[in-house]
């Protein structure tokens, strides 16, 4: 995992820890006890929305939310915002599948990097949070080579690409162990 | 983060004010998880944005929402992944076509 002190201005949420967060909530509505993976999601999430920051999905998490009862989608869809996916983003999510990152996990982390929130013009994120222990485990046993892919591959392209940073990959668990 | 000792018969003693906190009683059920992390506890409360969105609901719209959470139990573990799963974004280079360019600042 990377260790951070976790004070980040934005974030991305990867699809299971909303997933999660949405099942403690279906949970409650029908007053059956969360599982610890459902309290460790909603608390970080809770966490993460005080105070206000930028916190981001994926698109296709956005859609996925889109589909389910308001009820329990509307509020991740009004504290979130799906980021848009950035001109090379799957060229650099390719690059990561060579490091056996799954495309799954590939797309999430390049979204880290290369997505956009039009709003504020911005590209990227500070961190991206997940339940995903290999993911992150992964992310942080590669580091070295990631980095050094990802400067070589950023370094070819025109401004403001050249400026673009990597993200940190946080685990849930990580975020909470350092509250 | 507080930091806790395990006396001789495996008992730790959590501080007062931890307690006070989140709301712990004597008799309280707390979980133990073991982690990559560590050791993390965790207790039954409801977070305060859960509470929250729970609280904003009115007794019409939580049955309903009950209605709905019934609905999503019954399915089977594959049909929630698939739920979970759809729209599954591809790498190909042939679909960079939905890539934006960073708007100008």
């Amino acid at each position: 995992m990377t260790s951070v002190s976790f004070q980040p201005r934005s974030v991305l949420f990867d699809k299971g820890v909303i997933r999660r967060v949405y099942e403690r909530r279906v949970r409650l509505a029908l007053g059956v006890p969360p599982t610890p993976a459902h309290v460790e999601a909603a608390n970080v999430y809770a966490q993460l929305c005080t105070p206000p920051r930028r916190l981001y999905i994926t698109e296709q998490t956005a859609h996925i939310l889109d589909r389910r009862p308001p009820f329990f989608a509307a509020p991740f869809l009004t504290e979130t915002s799906p980021l848009q996916k950035g001109r090379y983003l799957r060229r650099w999510a390719r690059r990561l599948r060579e490091l056996t990152f799954a495309p799954e996990d590939a797309i999430v982390v390049a979204y880290g990097s290369f997505g956009i929130d039009e709003r504020f013009s911005s590209i990227g994120v500070e961190a991206i949070v997940t339940n995903d222990l290999k993911l992150a485990t992964h992310f942080q046993a590669h580091q070295a080579e990631i980095v050094h892919r990802f400067y070589d591959m950023t370094a070819q392209l025109p401004a403001p690409y050249t400026a673009l940073t990597l993200p940190a990959v946080v685990t849930t668990a990580s975020i909470l162990a350092q509250a | 983060m507080e930091t806790l000792i395990v006396d001789a018969e495996g008992k730790v003693t959590i501080p007062p004010e931890v307690l006070h906190k989140c709301g712990l009683r004597p008799g309280d059920t707390v979980a133990l998880i073991e982690s990559a992390e560590g050791l993390l506890v965790y207790h039954g409360g409801v977070d305060p944005q859960t509470l929250a969105w729970w609280q904003a609901l009115s007794d019409e719209d939580k049955q309903r929402a009950a209605v709905e959470a019934r609905h999503y139990e019954a399915l089977s573990d594959a049909e929630r992944d698939a739920l979970w799963n759809e729209g599954a974004e591809t790498l190909e280079a042939d679909a960079e076509d939905d890539e934006r360019e960073l708007p100008a600042s």
